[in-house]
């Protein structure tokens, strides 16, 4: 091998770097390297006059390998490559010395042991870099669709946006109809506005949008490929009604003599087995419940097929396999409201008017099951009295130890129109009020003004009055110091936080994505990749990715749908030459690979050899040091790369 | 009840009870957290002041005592203002906060391990120390020591004095062994107890004599 010619630039990072590590020293002791033609130092070598250096000494020293000893690689790595792409060199005979992160900050205390370390680390770095090639990158077409799992308000969001913007999006949603929470919701916060009034013109949209498929009553089963090339298999459930005859004119469920509890309406009224979950359903299609169905044929019931003039309704609709082809993939699988059965102490299923805030938002609608009063459930009569209990179910070590963000405001909401409406007396207990977003300080105030009382402390137990069903509700006053006692209570709320949908266990299986601690899908990084996935061309957004009220479920799916254009409207993306390449000489063919491989990105070919998908490997290297042939090599990370920058060390240290 | 501003006369309300602030420097120990931490309440600094504890707390509903308040007040480091004051003893232990607790405090065990502290410097509730002082004095915190209850045995068919350390004086000797051993005596100041009780009798007794005499 000729000679390399290795330039070594040093930032002193100000003094974040020279202020504890003995730049002079690490010069000194990299200048006599084997293979090192030029050694410089700089303030900033990140910096434009910097980056001007570099380039520079590329072309007057005709470089060939190049060592940047400064931040960590995770920080400048792209813009040092940048800079060499510029003069000419390759991007990938480049190796950054992290002598900050990993060496001048955590080792401040000790000057003479960082100075060392940083040339350890810099030494090391030019063993390595005298073995680094200068790799290609690869290119792969993407294709102009995308995939939105979960039709709530991020869903249809980012749906619209995208569909705007000229993609194709396929939209699946495991529900008979778009909307998710927000379609149940009676009003927003901190303005009131009427939370259908403001959704079900997006709904229709999404259904008559041109570039829009809405799969309803579907789950996504099987997502293979890779970014820019996902081909997607989706289970469709049987709706026994067809979407396009069907004039949901609704006399089917007149003669249904069926009569269940009504999900949409959190099982406070009855629907029949064959139903539009709201009047403003999209698709604006009946369905059949076929498990709640009497049977089909005219000897069980069989009314409904009879009174449909449409002909719209099929017995025999069968579960369907839809097949599509997308470039990238958005999920918004939102979330479900905390099950309060948990908190024994609360009573609720125990107690007839305890209840949450979903069925209070169902009671408060005038389309709802009361017509918009609130009522205490075991008479139906006016509650009078009502106890707001905050954090059930979140911000407690026993459940869930995350905050639920929504329910403080989502709690002074209701209990200001409650207030509005019948001047009930209403008490909120809390532990502390998080009203963080526009305008939600100044609602909260205007509540306070309005009469509702809040009171700092956390309920302790409730007990009922057998006969009335009349609640007590005991807890502290902790601004008072002392146990606070309330009785005669109709209502009592129970401010239920929000968990992540039990189905997400196979939307994170099936697209290999990862969760966080709390349950909800992890983000690529919490705060400059919000709504990245880990793998790339696949993005989250919404309440799928952690609790969030209706304005940032919204900035997320925007988000999410600026970033999957970002990736499509170029039409093909640059793959880092980081994968693994197999060897067929030395390959047995004996699969080892293929098992352990996290990313299924490796195939047998027909010569029955290792084959190694470029766009889905990730460079990880297991595969690399499982090969018992050892026939498998990382590029960029070669065996030979690792072990020069040990011996390096090593050799220092005997 | 003052019923004044609205009729003809003002009353000027005032208060002549002190209420000083809390001084960092001079009250504060912060030493005593570590300390709760080490001896049985290692979660007390998750504790988010939320007042489950105190609301459900049953002897809290009809005394002083307030759970959160302690624990507040032991996480200010305001040692002794809490190893002090009475209220330290009116948990009944019957573990409703710890259920409850959302932090997982264990506010029980933070009060057991509170109290441990108080008694190690020297605050113990007079009830407490007799009882204490019985477990040296007969190995059982309630002793057989009147002639009724040892009737009460016969009544339901049980011999008069149960086989334990009350019917073998040798047994309540091993004990004080170990009381004494251990520091447990010393802890719960039987000496100075005993002491005292004698004083007492003996001047109960010659008061008695007295009031006999006239």
């Amino acid at each position: 091998m000729p000679e390399r010619r290795i330039g070594v630039f040093i930032c002193h990072c100000g003094s974040n770097i020279a202020g504890v590590v003995d730049i002079d020293r690490v010069m000194e002791a990299v200048k006599g390297l084997d293979g090192v033609a030029h050694v410089e130092d700089y303030k900033y070598v990140c910096s434009k006059p910097g980056q001007q250096i570099l380039k520079d000494k590329i072309k007057e020293l005709r470089l060939d390998g190049i060592v940047i000893a400064a931040c960590s690689p995770r920080m400048h790595e792209t813009t040092f490559r940048n800079a060499m792409r510029d003069a000419g060199l390759s991007p990938y005979v480049f190796e950054q010395a992290n002598i900050r992160e990993h060496c001048s900050w955590i080792h401040s205390d000790d000057h003479e042991a960082a100075t060392e370390k940083a040339i350890d680390l810099v030494r090391m770095s030019v063993a390595r870099a005298k073995l680094l090639e200068p790799l290609e990158e690869s290119e792969v077409p993407i294709l102009k669709a995308t995939l939105i799992v979960g039709a709530g308000i991020a869903g249809i969001s980012a749906a619209l946006d995208l569909g705007d913007a000229g993609f194709k999006v396929y939209m699946v949603e495991k529900k008979p109809t778009i909307g998710g929470h927000m379609a149940q919701w009676d009003k927003t916060f901190p303005t009131l506005d009427c939370s259908s009034c403001i959704l079900t013109p997006r709904m229709a949209e999404v259904g008559a949008h041109p570039n829009i498929e809405l799969i309803t009553m579907a789950e996504v089963d099987k997502v293979d490929g890779f970014v820019g090339n996902f081909k997607v298999t989706i289970r469709q459930r049987p709706r026994f009604v067809d979407l396009e005859t069907c004039t949901s004119c609704g006399d089917c469920s007149l003669v249904c003599p069926v009569d269940v509890p009504a999900e949409f309406e959190a099982n406070l009224s009855f629907r029949k087995a064959i139903y539009v979950p709201f009047a403003q359903a999209v698709p604006s299609a009946y369905l059949l419940d076929m498990e709640n169905c009497l049977g089909v044929d005219a000897v069980r019931c069989g009314k409904c097929k009879l009174a449909c003039e449409a002909g719209a309704i099929d017995y025999d609709d069968q579960e369907k396999i839809i097949n599509i082809e997308v470039g990238t993939i958005i999920v918004a699988t939102g979330f479900e409201i905390f099950d309060a059965t948990q908190k024994e102490e609360y009573g609720y299923s125990i107690f007839p008017n305890v209840v949450n805030l979903g069925e209070v938002e169902r009671m408060l609608s005038s389309a709802g099951p009361t017509q918009g009063h609130v009522v205490r459930p075991h008479d139906l009569k006016e509650a009078k009295r009502i106890v707001y209990i905050q954090c059930v179910g979140s911000r407690d070590e026993r459940t869930n130890k995350y905050c639920s963000r929504i329910c403080c405001m989502t709690a002074i909401k209701q209990a200001r129109m409650i207030r509005d409406k019948t001047g009930a007396d209403i008490y909120i207990f809390y532990i502390d009020l998080r009203t963080f977003g526009k305008g939600y300080e100044e609602f909260y105030e205007s509540t306070a003004t309005a009469g509702v009382s809040f009171i700092r402390g956390r309920v302790g137990e409730l007990l009922e009055d057998s006969e009335t069903h009349l609640l007590t509700v005991r807890g502290e006053d902790t601004l008072l110091g002392k146990p606070i006692k309330i009785s005669y209570v109709d209502l009592v709320v129970l401010s239920t936080g929000v968990v992540a949908p039990r189905g997400s266990k196979d939307i994170i299986r099936v697209l290999g994505l990862s969760q966080s601690p709390d349950g909800f899908l992890m983000e690529a990084h919490p705060k400059l990749r919000p709504v990245d996935s880990f793998n790339d061309g696949i993005f989250v957004a919404g309440m799928a990715q952690g609790p969030k009220d209706i304005p940032d479920a919204v900035a997320q799916a925007k988000a999410a749908a600026s970033g999957a254009m970002g990736l499509m409207g170029k039409g093909k993306i640059t793959i880092e030459p980081y994968y693994s390449v197999v060897d067929e000489d030395k390959c047995s063919g004996c699969s080892v690979c293929i098992s352990i491989c996290p990313y299924n990105a490796i195939t047998m070919n027909d010569r029955d050899r290792a084959e190694i998908n470029a766009a889905l490997c990730k460079g990880c290297g297991t595969c690399t040091s499982t090969c018992p042939s050892g026939a498998i090599t990382s590029q960029h990370y070669t065996d030979g790369q690792i072990s020069a920058m040990i011996e390096e060390y090593l050799s220092a240290h005997e | 009840m003052i019923q004044a501003s609205a009729r003809s006369r003002c009353v000027t309300v005032t208060t002549t009870e002190e209420k000083p602030a809390v001084d960092v420097d001079d009250d504060v120990d912060l030493e005593f957290v570590e300390m709760i931490k080490k001896t049985g309440g290692p979660n007390i600094q998750n504790c988010y002041q939320c007042g489950t504890c105190s609301g459900s707390c049953p002897a809290g509903a009809f005394t002083n005592y307030l759970v959160r308040g302690i624990i507040r007040k032991a996480l200010l480091g305001l040692k002794e203002e809490v190893i002090s004051s009475p209220d330290l003893w009116f948990c009944t232990t019957c573990y409703a906060c710890t259920d409850r607790c959302p932090q997982d405090v264990k506010p029980t065990d933070v009060i057991k391990a509170i109290r441990n502290v108080a008694v190690a410097e020297g605050y113990m509730l007079g009830p407490h120390q007799k009882v204490a002082a019985k477990v040296v004095e007969a190995a059982h915190a309630v002793p057989l020591d009147k002639e009724s209850w040892q009737n009460l045995r016969v009544k339901v068919g049980l011999e008069p004095v149960p086989p334990n350390a009350s019917g073998n004086p040798w047994a309540i000797d091993e004990i004080r062994k170990i009381t004494k051993k251990s520091g447990f005596e010393k802890l719960i100041g039987y000496e100075e107890f005993m002491k005292a009780q004698k004083e007492k009798a003996k001047k109960k007794a010659e008061e008695k004599k007295s009031q006999k005499k006239e």
